[in-house]
């Protein structure tokens, strides 16, 4: 059961094994429209790759997602970050950190990757402008020693977007 | 047994009223937890399943193990596992905790025992119509990009034929694929374990509301679905029993009808250009007629529109017999829900009728397709027994077939419920 995850996390719980693997299945049955998962041997850490939705300011560009999950997946949430470069979105930081509330405190364990991959990108496809958040630089100055956005205490405030 | 007073209580294994070890929980009251199982409270704390063995089993949507019976949320009604919901409540939290599915606060489940066979069929029919719902989405997306394609054509008019013959020839390729799913799907739900196939979308479920972009894979899955759940309620008119047999050799009848045209299609631009050509027409004129056909004919009259679907084929002579005349006033939707399973396909076929009488004809013309291929089978049988039908036994008025048609798959269902075990391959 030991992680071959570069980082230091606990490995995952028996039940989130079996629901990481399950939902692995499901996604490779049906996975959400946009989104390739890299096949890896780390049930761990998923990396996926997103397609920008036809008809928005990113179609025709690729990214990269990275998802970590902590030991007690789904009753905590996973971690989401894009692999920089980031898209260009006026909630999504340069070190690839998303402001999004279903990552954070509206997290709930009825969620998954793949609906966690279409909030994403249909946060993505109603960007309004190719732009970075407004304080960028200052949060990630703050984030220099590799923190989680887990960490931030975010304040979602836009609705919209 | 005998009247008690107060709370049933249930009779669980003195095991099964503590937790099973899925997590490590804290602050659990343990004495609290096995009264509220023994007073049916709570679901007891039976071991999760990792497959669906027996198909009669309930997956609970955040361990994504499988049980007997779930405890429910009083807002919305979702399952969850006794151990699940032991996470979700924190004792010492100060917040109050949010419904894990619908976010309303104050969460609280209660437990009702195994589900009624009412309660699995309401599922079913509102799991239908999400599908329905998904797929004339998805037809109108496709519609709209035809359109846009369309356009883009008529900008570009150096090599406008070829592009054009590409674009139509992806539009019967679409269709046709469909349809190739379709008669996959009719073997794969002979498996007698269809609930299997009909719990799947579950699953599913908790990413509907903002999945909003479907590709066609999706919608195949979803057709597949969709008819698998068509399936298993047709599968209990003996009439198609009976037709088990001959029903490979329809299939693959089916599969290679579909497979021909593309197949043409792909050699020749401009054959692949009448065919999606007619197939449209076809679609157009189905949509059409859906609405002045119903009744108690409603389940042949499915298959007639599948072999329009295919330009090759001209099998449409008794389409014109199922005209019973009446007029085709959606149902009131109590009436819908109060119908169990039997009559499901029935009540579809009534609603995508009210959809194609008011809006895009086109696009629920490919809806009602559909139905179809399921019905594929029957295809050869209608030919022969359908004209007595059409003569003799046609209600007047509609309430009349309604009547008639809900008592029939009533009787049905009633008769399938009494012999379990109605299993062919």
């Amino acid at each position: 059961m030991t992680s071959p995850s570069p980082s230091s996390r606990k490995s995952l719980s028996k039940i989130a094994c079996n629901r990481l693997q399950k939902e692995l299945v499901e996604w490779e049955l049906n996975p959400p429209a946009g989104f390739k998962h890299k096949v890896t041997d780390n049930l761990q850490r998923w990396v996926i790759e997103v397609n920008g939705a036809p008809g928005t300011l990113y179609a025709g560009e690729t990214y990269q997602l990275q998802v970590d999950f902590p030991e007690h997946y789904p009753m905590e949430a996973p971690q989401v970050i894009f692999i920089p470069p980031a898209p260009l979105h006026p909630h999504i930081y340069s070190n690839g950190h998303i402001c999004l509330d279903i990552l954070y405190d509206s997290w709930s364990p009825a969620m998954t990757v793949s609906s966690i991959c279409i909030s994403i990108l249909s946060m993505l496809s109603s960007s309004p402008a190719k732009q970075r958040p407004a304080d960028n630089d200052r949060y990630v100055k703050n984030c220099r020693n590799g923190r989680s956005p887990k960490e931030t205490r975010w304040w979602f405030h836009d609705d919209k977007v | 047994m005998g009247n008690k007073l107060g709370r049933r209580r249930q009779v669980v294994d003195e095991k099964y009223t503590r937790p099973q070890g899925l997590y490590q929980h804290k602050d659990v009251d343990h004495k609290k937890l096995r009264k509220l199982i023994l007073d049916s409270k709570l679901a007891p704390c039976y071991p999760g399943d990792d497959e669906c063995g027996g198909c009669d089993l309930e997956e609970c949507p955040i361990c994504f193990l499988y049980y007997p019976s779930l405890n429910r949320s009083r807002c919305c009604m979702k399952g969850i596992c006794t151990e699940c919901f032991l996470q979700m409540k924190t004792p010492n939290s100060a917040r109050p905790t949010q419904c894990p599915f619908c976010k309303t606060s104050n969460y609280a489940v209660e437990y009702r025992g195994l589900k009624t066979k009412e309660e699995k069929g309401m599922e079913q029919i509102e799991e239908q119509r999400v599908i329905e719902a998904k797929i004339r989405m998805r037809q109108q997306e496709l519609q709209d990009e035809e359109e846009r394609n369309l356009k883009r054509r008529e900008v570009s008019s150096s090599n406008s034929i070829t592009a054009s013959a590409a674009s139509d020839l992806c539009s019967t390729a679409a269709l046709s694929f469909t349809s190739a799913i379709e008669g996959e799907e009719i073997v794969t739900s002979e498996d007698p374990c269809s609930p299997s196939v009909t719990r799947h979308p579950l699953r599913a479920r908790q990413n509907r509301e903002d999945d909003f972009d479907l590709d066609l894979e999706d919608i195949m899955v979803m057709e597949a679905i969709w008819l698998s759940i068509q399936e298993s309620g047709r599968r209990q008119n003996p009439v198609y029993r009976q037709m088990a047999p001959d029903q490979c050799m329809v299939e693959s009848q089916c599969i290679s009808a579909v497979t021909g045209p593309v197949a043409g299609s792909s050699s020749s631009p401009s054959g692949g250009l009448a065919c999606a050509i007619a197939a449209l027409a076809e679609r157009q004129q189905m949509g059409g007629e859906t609405s002045s056909s119903h009744g108690l004919n409603m389940s042949t009259y499915n298959m007639l529109p599948g072999s329009n679907r295919f330009p090759c084929t001209e099998e449409r002579e008794p389409e014109d017999l199922h005209h019973t005349g009446g007029s085709a006033e959606a149902l009131p939707d109590d009436i819908q829900l109060a119908m169990t399973q039997g009559e499901r396909e029935w009540v579809d076929n009534r609603s995508e009728m009210a959809d194609i009488g008011t809006s895009y004809a086109g696009s629920d013309g490919g809806e009602a397709d559909v139905a179809t291929p399921s019905s594929f089978p029957l295809q050869n049988e209608s030919n022969e027994v359908f004209h007595p039908i059409a003569g003799q036994i046609v209600p007047e008025s509609f309430e009349e077939q309604m009547m008639l048609a809900m008592a029939v798959s009533l009787a049905e269902a009633r008769a399938r419920t009494s012999s379990p075990g109605v299993t062919w391959h």
